[in-house]
């Protein structure tokens, strides 16, 4: 036996998988890191981010959280933009299940752990649930401020100002606020985050949600949470109500639509080279279920995703 | 229109994957090996090695290869690698002094106390491509000089040297004393990440590993370009040699020597000008990188005293800190190709929301200097 293969063999659970992306330390740090992050929610923790397989920037840090939670009875659904099948999914489904033997789904119900890049479920999630959230920028304060000390003092010392000012100086300048995702949002009454770039239609569902938010920033090197039934309140004024992304039609595959008329869902443009569009939801593994319920799409038609 | 669960992911990456192979296959010469990589590219050998943080040749010289010689990718191979070994101790921490030199010079002086060695380098070669013959020519063989066994001229001994320049300088009392003994355990930046106000050793750390020419850029800003931390920087020692890795034996505690690795080492001594310094003397930065890579470590030592001359006046510290290491930037750049589409139609909402409240503060007639206009949704 080598020198190499000795030491390996000194050093590595006999059980561990051939595939494993991440060693138990590293795994325990994590958890570390996520245990701080839900007993002080919205903090941002840092934490020892290991340098993954997929990029920096591609969801390093999320994939990190996945891996340092999943036991072998969980099952993982992974989703970018709304949508199972793109290829970074894919391959962070893959990676995921090769390297910790979970079983993986597109249907968020029976997931007990979901990593997401920029999309929060459309359907409800439950106690039991873990939401982890790739962030590409965890600093909700970037905008308004650059130097890392003052950043960290702002927050320790619950300094808001500048970021309400900025607030304020959009709709003077716009008439609206202008912030499109990542809107920034108090929690638990301390902390402001950066919501990740979930559109502000996703905002609501983390607000006392049932569920357990987390949120990987890899590259950055930060952990934070929102535990389940916790204040989430996107900053606004008494005065200038928090807006959505509402699409007035529904979407073309479902057409399911809201108490309100529109559309049920978050949508999504495909434009045409006419300059007209389509309008389809981004949840598409929601989508699909609503097509069968609305009568578009017989139950056995829909074909699961293939695995690699 | 049918329904959109796209199941293009999987066949995609198999189809993407498959062209890597098929190139490989398809190309009409043989196959690199190791070896080659490591006895013909050892510059770039050394780089992926100090860039991932990780001394292995043949480990660095696979991710080369698996890379097809994307120096930034191979780099992340190796990083991404260390992630799946576990850490099983350190070693005993090695003075700089112990190094057996292969190449050393020392701009500063004309003839330092101690040997001054070329070495293995080509700045004193004509970048003119080589003919065939050049290129083919064996090396010269001199009967001074040392040979193998058959004839072949041998690698020159690593030379231990007795001093080092700071010494001779402080002894000389040219330097200011900047030494301190505060943080004796230097902090591990895999474990705990580096932030402005971080130890003198995070920071020596992330540019040991820090992308070489991100230093390269930076220490450029600084010495010409807008940022101009550095007065007038002339380096002392610049060796290039081999230190020994020893551990504690877990049974007798006797030091066990494991290996050795490369390093290159500078010193750079800065000419103090600034109002609150001490202008009467010299300060000194240092810089240490695995492997044969100097460019990188006269980047590194630079921007050592320019970070702490600096004293965080300037963002100079935190751009050191947070923006110089090649995955973190490139990692970032990149994920650019991923789909944005969701944040885009974001974007483009509020667009249309701006351009609804200007066409209705229009409509009115208002005044837009004239305070807070009415929201509309």
């Amino acid at each position: 036996m080598s020198v190499v293969a000795a030491l390996r063999a000194a050093t590595m659970p006999a059980d561990r998988r051939e595939r494993a992306v991440l060693d138990e330390a590293a795994k325990r740090e994590v958890r570390r890191a996520v245990l701080t992050a839900v007993a002080v929610p919205g903090y941002q923790v840092p934490f020892g981010s290991r340098e993954m397989p997929v990029a920096r920037g591609w969801g390093s840090g999320g994939l990190q959280i996945t891996l340092g939670i999943v036991g072998p009875d969980d099952v993982v659904k992974v989703y970018d933009q709304g949508e199972d099948g793109g290829v970074n999914a894919a391959n962070l489904r893959r990676l995921i299940r090769d390297s910790e033997g979970v079983e993986t789904t597109t249907d968020p119900r029976a997931a007990t752990v979901i990593q997401t890049r920029h999309r929060v479920p459309e359907d409800e999630l439950t106690e039991g649930q873990t939401l982890v959230l790739q962030v590409p920028v965890p600093e909700p304060l970037r905008g308004v401020e650059r130097d890392m000390t003052e950043l960290r003092r702002m927050h320790a010392e619950m300094d808001y100002a500048r970021m309400w000012v900025s607030l304020y100086e959009d709709i003077v300048r716009n008439g609206v606020i202008t912030r499109t995702t990542g809107y920034p949002c108090l929690v638990d009454g301390r902390y402001v985050i950066a919501t990740t770039p979930i559109p502000r239609w996703d905002v609501p569902p983390l607000h006392d949600a049932k569920h357990l938010s987390l949120f990987g920033a890899g590259r950055e090197k930060r952990i934070y949470a929102i535990p389940p039934h916790t204040d989430v309140e996107p900053l606004t004024f008494d005065d200038v109500p928090f807006e959505v992304e509402h699409a007035e039609q529904p979407c073309e595959a479902c057409g399911s639509v809201a108490d309100d008329g529109r559309a049920a869902s978050y949508l999504v443009e495909l434009p045409r080279a006419d300059g007209t569009s389509r309008w389809v939801c981004s949840d598409t593994d929601w989508c699909t279920r609503q097509q069968v319920v609305n009568g578009r799409l017989a139950a056995d038609a829909v074909e699961p995703l293939e695995e690699l | 229109m049918g329904y959109v669960a796209a199941k293009g992911g999987f066949e995609a990456i198999r189809a993407a994957e498959d062209l890597v192979r098929r190139r490989r296959a398809q190309a009409d010469s043989a196959e690199v090996e190791l070896d080659q990589i490591i006895d013909h590219f050892p510059a770039l050998v050394d780089r992926v090695m100090g860039e991932g943080g990780l001394w292995d040749q043949r480990t660095a010289a696979r991710a080369i290869r698996q890379a097809g010689g994307d120096v930034i990718e191979a780099a992340h191979i190796i990083r991404a690698h260390r992630a799946t070994l576990a850490r099983i101790g350190g070693c005993r921490p090695v003075h700089a002094d112990e190094i057996d030199v292969l190449r050393r010079i020392v701009p500063a002086f004309r003839e330092p106390p101690g040997p001054q060695l070329l070495g293995v380098t080509p700045d004193y070669t004509g970048r003119l491509l080589d003919s065939e013959d050049d290129r083919l020519a064996p090396p010269a063989v001199h009967d001074d000089q040392p040979q193998t066994a058959t004839g072949q001229p041998a690698p020159s001994p690593a030379i231990r040297v007795g001093s080092r320049l700071l010494d001779v300088l402080r002894t000389m009392g040219e330097l200011v004393d900047r030494r301190s003994t505060a943080d004796p355990e230097p902090e591990d930046i895999t474990r705990i990440p580096a932030r402005p106000g971080a130890p003198r050793s995070a920071l020596l750390s992330t540019m040991a590993r820090a992308e070489t020419g991100a230093l390269v850029q930076l220490w450029y800003r600084n010495i010409l370009g807008p940022d101009r931390n550095l007065h007038e920087v002339t380096l002392g020692e610049v060796r290039h040699g081999r230190l020994p890795v020893e551990m504690r034996h877990p049974h007798t505690g006797l030091p066990v020597r494991i290996g050795e690795v490369r390093v290159t080492e500078v010193e750079a001594l800065e000419d103090l000008d600034g109002a609150d310094e001490d202008r009467t003397k010299f300060d000194a930065g240092y810089g240490l990188v695995p492997g044969h890579n100097e460019r990188k470590a006269i980047a590194m030592a630079n921007l050592d005293i320019a970070v702490s001359r600096d004293n965080g006046a300037s963002p100079l510290e935190q751009s050191v800190l947070m923006t110089t290491d090649g995955l973190d930037a490139s990692g970032f750049l990149e994920h650019l190709k991923l789909p944005h589409y969701v944040t885009f139609r974001s974007m483009m909402e509020r667009k249309q929301a701006m351009r609804r409240a200007a066409a209705a503060r229009e409509a009115r007639g208002d005044d837009e200097s004239a305070g807070i206009p009415e929201v509309v949704a």
